[in-house]
């Protein structure tokens, strides 16, 4: 790993701060919600990447280690699933 | 030889095992089982507080209760912090104590900063009147942001613990592997922050 990374990490910092500035813009747009909804997703996701790959120096680390982190994805999916199955039930009784 | 592949020699033959974590060591992965853990914990926290949501028959505009503007300077904040911590790291590994104190000292002010921001938040939220019992959105609200607040104070206590150490002249260049774990914590309290962000505030 490089000693010296203080751009990069600098660089992250304000890559950041401008995403999240640009997420708060979002909802003064004057498009649907589903597709604002789409874009804070995809920003949030992007912001959750550059703190991983940069911040946690994920990207420096071996491939099994990254694909072990992805395992708690399909659980939250399937778990996810399983709750809007119920939903129809929840409020029946 | 690469350094993630250990050599084994039986007899004549040399057999190449390849280390699947690399240099990682049992602290580090030790940190990521954690953040694995938490993650999933988060997680149903906030698929819980989405069925909520869709189950709703009604769903208030986050923006009309909450203090959006004040909590985009907390997100501001939180990841200034991240570059402090990752600067402490830096800082070490160039052998600079005073750097590794100062960056770790900024990250736990930003986290006190950040966690009295929140207090102020929930103090003005109780005196008009939106408690957890308000609503289920209010339910939602609280749980998801007091399980990430008590997150930021283990983070700052754990900072506190470090710097203390690092004041003892414990840490050296050719041992970064307690501010490495740490970072690693922090940096995951931001990264969830990220996602809280904008789930309960903007969307």
């Amino acid at each position: 790993m490089d000693n010296d990374q203080k751009r990069t990490y600098l660089y992250n910092a304000m890559w950041l701060t401008i995403l999240t500035i640009m997420e708060l813009g979002i909802n003064h747009l004057t498009t649907e919600k589903s597709i604002q909804v789409l874009l804070l997703l995809a920003f949030a996701i992007t912001k959750m990447i550059l703190v991983a790959t940069i911040y946690m120096h994920l990207r420096y680390e071996t491939k099994m280690l990254r694909r072990i982190l992805f395992i708690p994805i399909p659980a939250a999916i399937l778990f996810g699933w399983a709750l809007i199955y119920d939903l129809p039930f929840r409020w029946a009784i | 030889m690469n350094n993630n592949v250990k050599g084994i020699k039986n007899m004549n033959d040399t057999i190449a095992i390849r280390d699947p974590f690399g240099k990682a060591t049992t602290g580090k992965l030790g940190m990521w089982l954690f953040i694995i853990m938490d993650g999933l914990s988060f997680g149903g926290l906030l698929i819980g507080g989405a069925a909520l949501r869709v189950a709703a028959p009604s769903w208030p505009n986050p923006g009309e209760i909450l203090n959006i503007p004040l909590t985009g300077f907390n997100t501001f904040l939180l990841i200034c912090t991240s570059f402090t911590m990752v600067m402490a790291l830096n800082s070490l590994e160039k052998r600079s104590q005073s750097g590794l104190k100062k960056y770790l000292a900024l990250t736990m002010v930003g986290g006190i900063v950040f966690l009295g921001i929140q207090v102020y938040e929930y103090y003005h939220f109780f005196m008009d009147g939106f408690i957890p019992e308000t609503s289920i959105y209010a339910a939602v609200f609280y749980s998801t942001t007091c399980f990430h607040g008590l997150h930021v104070l283990s983070g700052v206590i754990y900072i506190a613990c470090v710097l203390y150490a690092a004041n003892q002249g414990r840490y050296t260049a050719d041992d970064t592997d307690h501010i490495e774990i740490l970072g690693l914590f922090w940096h995951f309290v931001d990264l969830i922050w990220i996602f809280v962000f904008t789930v309960i505030y903007l969307i």
